[in-house]
């Protein structure tokens, strides 16, 4: 069988890849391993960063489902449950399908296998109940199964908060998230999610060993120095039936490798500026090109798709520039601000506009109260209004879209947000909702509404189950602190909130800039 | 690497030598640190030698690691290493399965 373009790997990247050369008219054809396509996409429970054109505020399993909407209606045949056993340079294919291996050709094809997870030796590595971060979150949100009741998580980046936090969500305890590293590796906004709700972050610390005999009951950790070396008498033991690995993925470029394309030292295959390979009409896309993002695969994807299309004559020279120049633009939007990968070994002293990034972020997870004040989207004061504690630089501007009041600003796509006080918050709570960082609070004091002296603070509650109206709580500081009594006053949840609901809880109005999450009693 | 007159030095053993670093195969650290140390230098022979890296996983989990072993026992960085060389079938497939190839398409 042969088509116009073959695609390996149904994640965002090759689905993405698919959709867009058969926009174009090309015969497309996607191979995937797994009974499901969607690659990573349907583990993504959380809402993406970005803007508008990167999708940002949907949660990847919505992107994912809009994907395969797309390739199912322009006709790109998925082929499921078929690895790609074999990659030769006359662009050909062996696929085991059943019980068979088959052979398939095409003009042009696009390698999007995607990445697989590393993993890290100590004593006890082998116990099960030691996995990749990636692996709990297979197992919960595809399979649904617990991955265990206390979890120790390695690796402070963003698939380790991000697993963190969904490790939260189906009723995990997560005792501590562990980095080698002096400081957390991922996003302020995604540590933040954590610490408040109470979580310890232990930064220059690695795991000693794995306890147990047929499985994990326990974990040690201890300190290492600059040079990554273990300081004595600095270990920590915690009880834990489960140890997740969040350190690092590997591109999976075997196929390219095979195939022979020209690698370069870290695995990831030569590519030009449209991910072509140095084999002709044999192009790379997403994370077996370089580990980014899902945002960015997709986009990566429709680049090479595009080139295919012009190469193979579906499309001019000057409709590919116009395409792959929308493209290059929407991808380096993304590739900016302080996590972009060439900022990666950069100091974080202050972001672009000149503001002290928080050390305490960078090293518990939460901005201090002397801090926080310092940002533009910390405006405190009367009335129903947005706290917004977004305090690094990073791709992402949903706030700024979705209020209709116009109170909020991000000047670029990385600048951080800020609240502009001669508008009116209606407080309609959307903001709260929309926001992926779940950075946005409203404080509300107006008289009438709330009562004299008390405060009622709106936060973005993504637990079930959710409190019970006007039930006994408790008010949390951002480093998980228990701060003073407060009771549940509203709850919303609504097809506008994209599914995040939002609690409301009353407490004294002194409380109005600290307390930032709540808990039943 | 492939001077085989390059001296490393003499084999001592490692408290961590039992450590499991290939989990399909069950290979220790200590059997890789022998392997480079009887002069084999690359992960294509500590392979052929060991079978690190043909089980299941087909070297997903384990590549990097056995890599780092070889790499930090001969003083190099790890992506000085060559990868272990990609061949067909990149899963692993049972035989009477490609006896059963599909040709005529
Ligand atoms: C915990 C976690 C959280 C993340 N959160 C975000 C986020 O918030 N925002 C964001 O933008 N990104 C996020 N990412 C990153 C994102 O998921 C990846 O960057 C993205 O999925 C890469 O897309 P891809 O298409 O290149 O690869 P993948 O999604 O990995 O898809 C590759 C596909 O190829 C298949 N495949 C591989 N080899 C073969 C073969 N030989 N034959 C057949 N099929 C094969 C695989 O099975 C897989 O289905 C997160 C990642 C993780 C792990
Ligand atoms: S609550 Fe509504 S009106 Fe107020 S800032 Fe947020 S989105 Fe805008
Ligand atoms: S506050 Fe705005 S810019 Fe910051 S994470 Fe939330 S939506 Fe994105």
């Amino acid at each position: 069988m042969s088509f116009d373009l073959m695609v390996i790997g149904a994640g965002p990247a090759g689905l993405s890849a698919a959709a867009e050369a058969a926009s174009h008219g090309l015969k497309v054809a996607v191979f995937d391993e797994n009974a499901l396509p969607g690659g990573q996409l349907f583990k993504q429970i959380h809402k993406f960063f970005g803007s508008k054109e990167h999708k940002a505020k949907m949660r990847g399993i919505d992107i994912g489902i809009e994907l395969l909407e797309e390739t199912d209606s322009l006709g790109v045949k998925v082929f499921l449950n078929s690895p790609v056993v074999g990659l030769y340079k006359n662009r050909e294919i062996v696929v085991r399908q059943k019980e068979t291996v088959r052979h398939f050709k095409a003009d042009s094809i696009i390698v999007a296998t995607g990445a697989s997870e590393n993993l890290l030796p100590f004593d006890g590595w082998t116990l099960p109940g030691v996995m990749g971060a990636g692996a709990a979150q297979t197992m919960m949100n595809i399979n649904r199964v617990k991955p265990g009741n206390r979890v120790l998580m390695l690796g402070s980046g963003n698939v380790g908060l991000v697993v963190g936090f969904q490790l939260l969500q189906a009723g995990c305890e997560l005792v501590a998230i562990a980095d080698a590293a002096p400081r957390i590796g991922g996003y302020g906004v995604h540590a933040s999610k954590l610490t408040r709700t109470g979580v310890p972050f232990y930064l220059s610390h690695t795991i000693m060993r794995a306890e147990g005999r047929e499985n994990v009951t326990g974990v040690v950790i201890g300190q290492v120095d600059e040079n990554w070396q273990h300081i004595p008498d600095t270990e920590k033991h915690f009880e834990v039936d489960t140890i997740c690995l969040a350190v690092g993925l590997s591109p999976s470029a075997q196929l390219l490798k095979m195939a022979g394309c020209k690698m370069s030292q870290n695995g990831t295959p030569v590519c030009d500026k449209s991910g072509e390979t140095s084999l002709y009409n044999i192009f790379a896309a997403g994370d077996v090109s370089g580990i980014e993002e899902a945002s960015s695969a997709m986009i990566e994807g429709r680049i090479s798709a595009a080139a295919a299309a012009k190469k193979l004559g579906f499309i001019s020279e000057k409709s590919f520039q116009k395409r792959s120049g929308e493209l290059d633009a929407a991808l380096s939007e993304l590739r900016q601000g302080m996590f972009a990968p060439q900022n990666r070994n950069a100091p974080l002293e202050k972001t672009d506009e000149g503001f002290n990034i928080s050390k305490s972020l960078l090293k518990k997870g939460y901005i201090t109260e002397e801090e926080i004040s310092e940002y533009p989207g910390f405006k405190p004061g009367a009335g129903i209004r947005p706290v917004i504690e977004c305090t690094q630089n990073i791709p992402c501007d949903p706030c700024r879209d979705i209020c209709p009041k116009g109170c909020i600003k991000v000047e670029n796509i990385v600048s951080l947000p800020v609240y502009d006080e001669n508008t009116n918050c209606t407080g309609c709570g959307l903001c709260v909702a929309a926001c992926p960082g779940q950075a946005i609070f409203l404080t509300d004091d107006r008289p009438g509404k709330v009562e004299e002296g008390k405060v009622a603070i709106t936060i973005p509650y993504e637990f079930l189950p959710l409190p019970e109206k006007v039930g006994p709580g408790m008010a949390y500081d951002r480093s998980g602190a228990p701060l003073c009594p407060a009771y549940v006053s509203k709850i919303q949840e609504s097809a506008f909130l994209g599914k995040t609901p939002l609690v409301t809880f009353v407490v004294p109005k002194n409380m109005a800039m600290r307390a930032r999450f709540w808990k039943a009693v | 690497m492939t001077d085989r007159q390059y001296i490393i030095g003499e084999f001592s053993p490692a408290s961590d030598d039992d450590l499991i670093i290939c989990r399909c195969e069950e290979i220790t650290k200590g059997e890789i640190r022998r392997a480079v140390f009887d002069g084999m230098f690359n992960i294509c022979e500590v392979r052929r030698l060991l079978r690190c890296g043909m089980g299941l996983c087909q070297g997903l989990t384990c590549g990097r690691l056995v890599k780092s072993v070889i790499a930090g026992e001969i003083g190099l960085s790890a992506t000085a290493l060559e990868d272990a060389t990609a061949r067909a079938p990149m899963r692993p497939t049972e035989m009477f399965i490609f006896a059963k190839e599909v040709t005529d398409e």
